[in-house]
């Protein structure tokens, strides 16, 4: 099956990320596909590429970017819900006018369009929330 | 069938009311996070019409130190079971 995942908790601030990596992991294992991860609401600092937890907790930013890497997960980040959160990738931060960026590939800024998209696309779309 | 994910114990958060509320006839709910605390003897009484089709995810049960707690009427799965439940239900709808 095709799965699709929406995350909208902020990292370490509540279960939420952790229980959809831990969801990822099992349906990959089960020889699903993860088609696409989408962040919304608090769940776009997921994206921050600064995250630097210490060395024996868990790296979210890390594991998700695992994702992409090892099985093609697309990581798409609402981009209304990223910008008014100071989450820039370096294309928004050139056209507000900011020095520096935190959000770069394998995120992408993108339309909740997108969401609505993979709600259509896979079998089973999972919500992940605080 | 549609399963409901429910991440909040009765005893903090009475979205479980609108949960129970949306649940048809033959849906299945599944406690998640601090969810599973709904699902010791002293709270499962807020999920009785729901009869057999109460499940609690283990790993957060084991989390919290209440793996093997769980009342009897409650069907306890790893995140394997949550990964099947998704696949027997038509879709989710995640309670929070």
């Amino acid at each position: 099956m095709r799965y699709g995942l929406l995350v909208k908790g902020a990292p370490y601030s509540s279960q939420a990320a952790h229980s959809a990596l831990r969801f990822a992991s099992a349906l990959l294992a089960r020889g699903h596909r993860l088609e696409r991860v989408f962040f919304y609401h608090d769940g776009v600092f997921n994206a921050a590429r600064l995250a630097a937890p210490p060395q024996d907790e868990p790296h979210l930013y890390d594991a998700w970017c695992a994702l992409n890497a090892k099985h093609g997960t697309q990581l798409q980040v609402c981009i209304a819900a990223a910008l008014r959160r100071g989450m820039l990738d370096a294309r928004e931060a050139d056209r507000h006018g900011k020095s520096g960026h935190c959000v770069e590939p394998p995120f992408e800024l993108t339309g909740l369009g997108q969401l609505i998209d993979l709600g259509q696309e896979v079998d089973r779309l999972v919500t992940f929330a605080p | 069938m549609i399963l409901h994910i429910l991440n909040r114990p009765p005893s903090t958060s009475l979205v479980y009311r609108e949960a129970l509320a949306a649940m048809g006839s033959t849906d299945r709910l599944l406690l998640i996070e601090d969810g599973v605390l709904g699902a010791l003897t002293s709270q499962v009484r807020h999920f009785q019409q729901v009869g057999d089709r109460l499940f609690a995810l283990r790993e957060d049960l084991v989390a919290r130190g209440l793996d093997g707690q769980c009342d009897a009427s409650v069907q306890v799965v790893d995140v394997d079971g949550f990964v099947t439940l998704t696949e027997e239900a038509d879709k989710t709808v995640s309670w929070f």
